[in-house]
Order: C-alpha cells, then structure tokens, then sequence
C-alpha cells in the first residue's frame, strides 16, 4: 500500500504531505519501539537489582559474636577475628585492659584485616592499623569502622558504636 | 547439468498431477550453476561426494568464497612465527570451551565450593580437567599479550587494519572478564577476596561505579548472590560475546590478508615467499597444536590448580594473597598509590587500555616514519613497565 502512494504521487505539493505522514509514522513507531524496549527492559532491570541486605545488627541493635568467645579476650593483648551477621569483625582487649571490636572490612579494597597480637594489618595490599582502629601504615585511606562491644550470658555482642549506651 | 535439471520431475511424486506440470519449468532458475572453476576441482560428478558437492553448490551458491579463501596465503620471513600467537589463542578457546563443558556437568552454583571440591577429589580425572582450564586460561592471556605485543611491532595495526586492532583489543578485554567472573566459581578464600578487591575498584569509579558494582555483586557486598551472577555471565554470556567478537575479527583477518612487514613489503615481488593459508600452512599448525596439549596436560600434572580453604566472608583475607598474573599490573598500583592518591593510581591504570585504543590513529604511516619508530620505542619501554610491574608483583 505504502508503495502505491509513493509511486501514485510523483510531483507536484503532494510528496510534501506524503513525507510528513511518513516523517509522523516514523516517530509514532520509534516510540512505540523505546515504550516497548522500555517496558520490556524494566522488569528485567528489577529482577537483577541488588537485593537489600538484612540490617546484621537486626531488631535488637546487636549482633552475636561468632568464633570469639570472652574467654578468648580475658587477657590484655589476646583477641582475634570473628564475625556477626554476614560480616566480619575483630575483637580484641587491649595492653591496657580496654575491650574493642571493628569491623574487620578493610577501608582500602575490601578485604578483612587480620588481627595479630601486636597489630592489625591487611594481608591483600599491606594496610597497618593501630589499635585504636586508626590508619598508620600503607594503602588504607580511612581508619576502620568501631563497633561497640560487650558481654552478656558468656556470649559477646557487637552493636554500631554510635548508638551503643545500654542495652 | 541437463541431468540436474530433470531432477526435481524424476524424484516428484508418481502419479501426481496437480502442480508438476507446472514445476518442471520452474527448477532451473532455483538452482544456481556450477562455475566452471568449481567443475575442475570438484569430485568426479558420478561419485557420491561429487554429487553431494554438486547438489550442495546448487542450493548454495558459496563458491566464490572457498575461492576466495583457497588463495589466502601467509607471508614466509623470519617473524613468520609470530603468526601463529592468534591460533594459540583460538587453540587455547577451544580448550576452555570443551574443559568448560565438562565442568559444568558436576559445577553447581549454589554449592559452589564443595561441588568443586568433588570434581577434584570424586570424579575420575575431575582435577586434570580443572587444572588444564586453570592453565589453559593462563596461557590464552600469555598468547593474547603476545599476539597484541607481535602485532603491535610488526606495526599491523596501520590503516586498513584498525577495526581488526580494536576487535583484538575487544577480545583481550572479554578474556580477562571471562578470568575475573571464573576466578570466583569455586569460593576458595582467594577468589572470594579478589573478587571483593576488584568490585570495590570498580565501585571507586566516578559517577556509575557504585551502581555498576551493586548490581555486579547483587547486593552491598560479595556473597553466594554473585556466584549467581557470575556463573551465567561466565558460561553464557561473555563466552557468546567473545564467539561474536571472534567472528567479526576472524572476517576481517580473512577480507584484509595477513599484515606483511614494512621489511618484507620492500621485497621485490620474486623475492616475496608465501604459505598457502589452506592446507599448507594450517597443516603446519598441527603439530604445535599437538605440543600444546603436551604443555597443558604436563603443567597440569605438575603444578595442579589447588583449591584454597572453602571462602569465609567473616576470616581475614589469607596471607600472601595475590591476583594472578594478569592482574598484576592494577594490585602493584594499588600497593603504589596508598590513600587519596589511589584515584591517581586507577586512573593510570585505566589509561592503558585508551593508549592501546589509540595507537592505530596515531601512527598511521606504511613505511614506518619517524613518528612510527618513536610509537614502536614507547612500546618497548611501556612493554618492559609492564613486565616489570608484573614482575615486581610476583616476586613481592
């Protein structure tokens, strides 16, 4: 059909209408062809969305340690790593006698310090952190993030460290 | 030929009589003729392999392009050798292809280390097959690097051949994706933090990076979640992708003619020597073929792929960990720039692939000039940072 008007249509004003029909149709479609693409492309784009994540300190405000029990740092200097929720984290007393914990993500790419005794330090790209949680050594470009730290019932629990008073 | 045209009526249905009348005339036009140059190289006509190369080129006119292709010829010089890097890699592709399947059949992607684990220690050469994808994934890049470093000093990439560099590079950028998103399948505690690590650089990216990275990793950090993500992308997606890409490059390659040398251009044409593409010089290909798989079985056997401690998101990361050597480059920088310099560092690092981009605009001119010899200088010194940086990395 479409080739008939072109051909019935040689000269004269009427190639002028003819094209703003085609002109008209053709940004009809290519709409239509980006809703469709659009359309299709959003349940697509959901379904590979990130998931949210649980809140690891959960309903309570804190989180169980696991790996590390109170005994594991009853002496000044002893601690090691641990985890809560999906993290991980390291908890440790230190030379004076101060129980601490943080979040064991290391501030440069990614991956968990280690606590050592004398210190704690990242075995992918060589960050040393003092025991105050602080940047001292190599890559890492912040210190890392504290947690609050306490025992109840023999077991130890972490919550963030900003809201921790009582719980 | 009078034969093939009576054809259609002799094997129409007997007896039938609507429609066959009309379709005898019909036939001729639907089936193309065989060029006279295809008779002299074709089968006798009265053998099955005649006729069945005879009945195909009549449904499928494609002699011209075998024609095309029997005269592809390869140049013979003394860094004729370094022709054959491509085919490594395609050798290489094969290999990955092949082992790939076969671990599929016992990979499962929501147990991800201890189906590994069975492979290796249950299945009946299980970890031969993984060992020979670990190192014949290791030696594709090594083929690639040196097959882009060859074409890069026999100056190939000049006009007309810059699309075929660029789909070169292509394919070396989707090789070392298909590494990355393969590093993480079997969650050991190596993979699960190089993979922390190389999404966290990514989410560092100005403006999309922590988009791209969330939606890489399925969530805010690496769990069994990005298993689900990298495990099609590795089977399916990049695999599809390379194969296209391989394609457009492979057609080139085909269309333009093997890069001759400015060395071997000056010849005067009795002094120029040639493979023929088909079989001379694929049949030569053979036996490297063969002491490939020599190398990959013998490398297998005497330095097997381990599987690390089973990841725990919680542990520190294991010591001396580092990436493989591909990636050996982007962990030096990330050692070298500490702090707010680590922009600085990925920066440089993200230059490398642009300055390769743009080496087939920049110089352009057959015989190489003054500004071809300075490209070709840059590149040996740019080729010995990166060795040593790669170098460095190892031995650190």
């Amino acid at each position: 059909m479409g080739d008939m008007v072109k051909r019935d249509a040689p000269a004269g004003p009427e190639p002028n209408r003819v094209d703003k029909g085609r002109r008209r149709f053709l940004w009809v479609t290519g709409g239509l062809g980006l809703a469709w693409l659009g359309l299709s492309a959003y349940p697509v784009y959901r379904y590979i969305a990130p998931r949210p994540v649980p809140d690891p300190f959960g309903k309570e405000g804190r989180a169980a340690v696991k790996k590390v029990s109170p005994a594991d740092v009853a002496a000044r200097g002893a601690g090691a790593n641990g985890s809560y929720g999906q993290r991980g984290c390291i908890v440790f007393r230190t030379p004076q006698g101060e129980l601490k914990a943080f979040d064991s993500k290391c501030t440069h790419a990614g991956c968990n310090v280690n606590f050592a005794g004398d210190s704690i330090s990242c075995h992918c790209h060589g960050g040393i952190y003092d025991f105050d949680g602080k940047n001292v050594s190599g890559p890492p470009p912040r210190p890392l993030t504290p947690l609050k730290v306490f025992e109840e019932n023999g077991v130890l629990y972490v919550a963030p460290s900003d809201q921790g008073k009582e719980v | 030929m009078d034969d093939s045209r009576r054809k259609p009526d002799s094997d129409g249905p007997v007896g039938s009589t609507e429609g066959t009348p009309a379709a005898v005339d019909i036939p001729d036009s639907r089936f193309a003729e065989i060029p006279p140059d295809a008779e002299k190289v074709l089968p006798p006509a009265d053998s099955v392999a005649g006729k069945a190369s005879r009945a195909f080129l009549r449904r499928v006119p494609i002699w011209p392009v075998i024609e095309f292709l029997s005269h592809k010829k390869v140049p013979r010089h003394k860094h004729s050798f370094w022709y054959t890097l491509g085919s490594m890699g395609l050798f290489f592709l094969i290999v990955q292809i092949v082992t790939g399947v076969l671990l599929m059949i016992y990979y499962s992607p929501s147990q991800p280390w201890s189906s590994v684990q069975r492979i290796v220690m249950e299945i009946p050469f299980g970890g031969l097959i993984r060992s020979i994808h670990h190192w014949s994934a290791n030696l594709m890049l090594l083929a690639l690097f040196v097959h882009l470093f060859s074409t890069f000093f026999m100056k190939a990439y000049r006009p007309p051949r810059e699309l075929t560099w660029l789909t070169g590079l292509a394919l070396l950028g989707t090789t070392m994706f298909l590494g990355f998103s393969g590093y993480l399948l079997p969650w050991d505690d190596l993979s699960f933090f190089a993979t922390r690590v190389g999404i966290s650089e990514i989410e560092k990216t100005p403006l999309l990076g922590t988009w791209v990275a969330g939606l890489v990793r399925g969530g805010p950090d690496v769990t069994v979640d990005t298993i689900g993500r990298f495990y099609p992308l590795h089977v399916v997606v990049l695999p599809l992708l390379l194969l296209g890409i391989l394609g457009i490059h492979l057609f080139f390659v085909q269309v333009q003619g093997v890069s001759e040398p400015d060395s071997f251009r000056a010849l005067t044409p009795e002094k120029k020597r040639y493979h023929r593409f088909f079989s001379e010089y694929l049949v030569n290909e053979i036996p490297i073929w063969m002491a490939l798989t020599a190398l990959l079985v013998a490398l297998s056997a005497l330095f097997p792929r381990v599987l690390a401690p089973e990841a725990d998101p919680g542990a520190a990361a294991p010591e001396g960990i580092k990436p493989e050597w591909y990636f050996m480059v982007p962990f030096q920088m990330l050692k070298l720039f500490p702090g707010s310099l680590e922009f600085l560092g990925m920066a440089l690092t993200g230059l490398i692939p642009l300055l390769f981009l743009v080496v087939p605009f920049v110089d352009r001119t057959v015989p190489a000039d003054r500004r071809g010899r300075v490209v070709a200088r840059l590149g040996v010194g740019f080729l010995a940072f990166l060795a040593g940086m790669t170098a460095w990395g190892i031995l650190s």
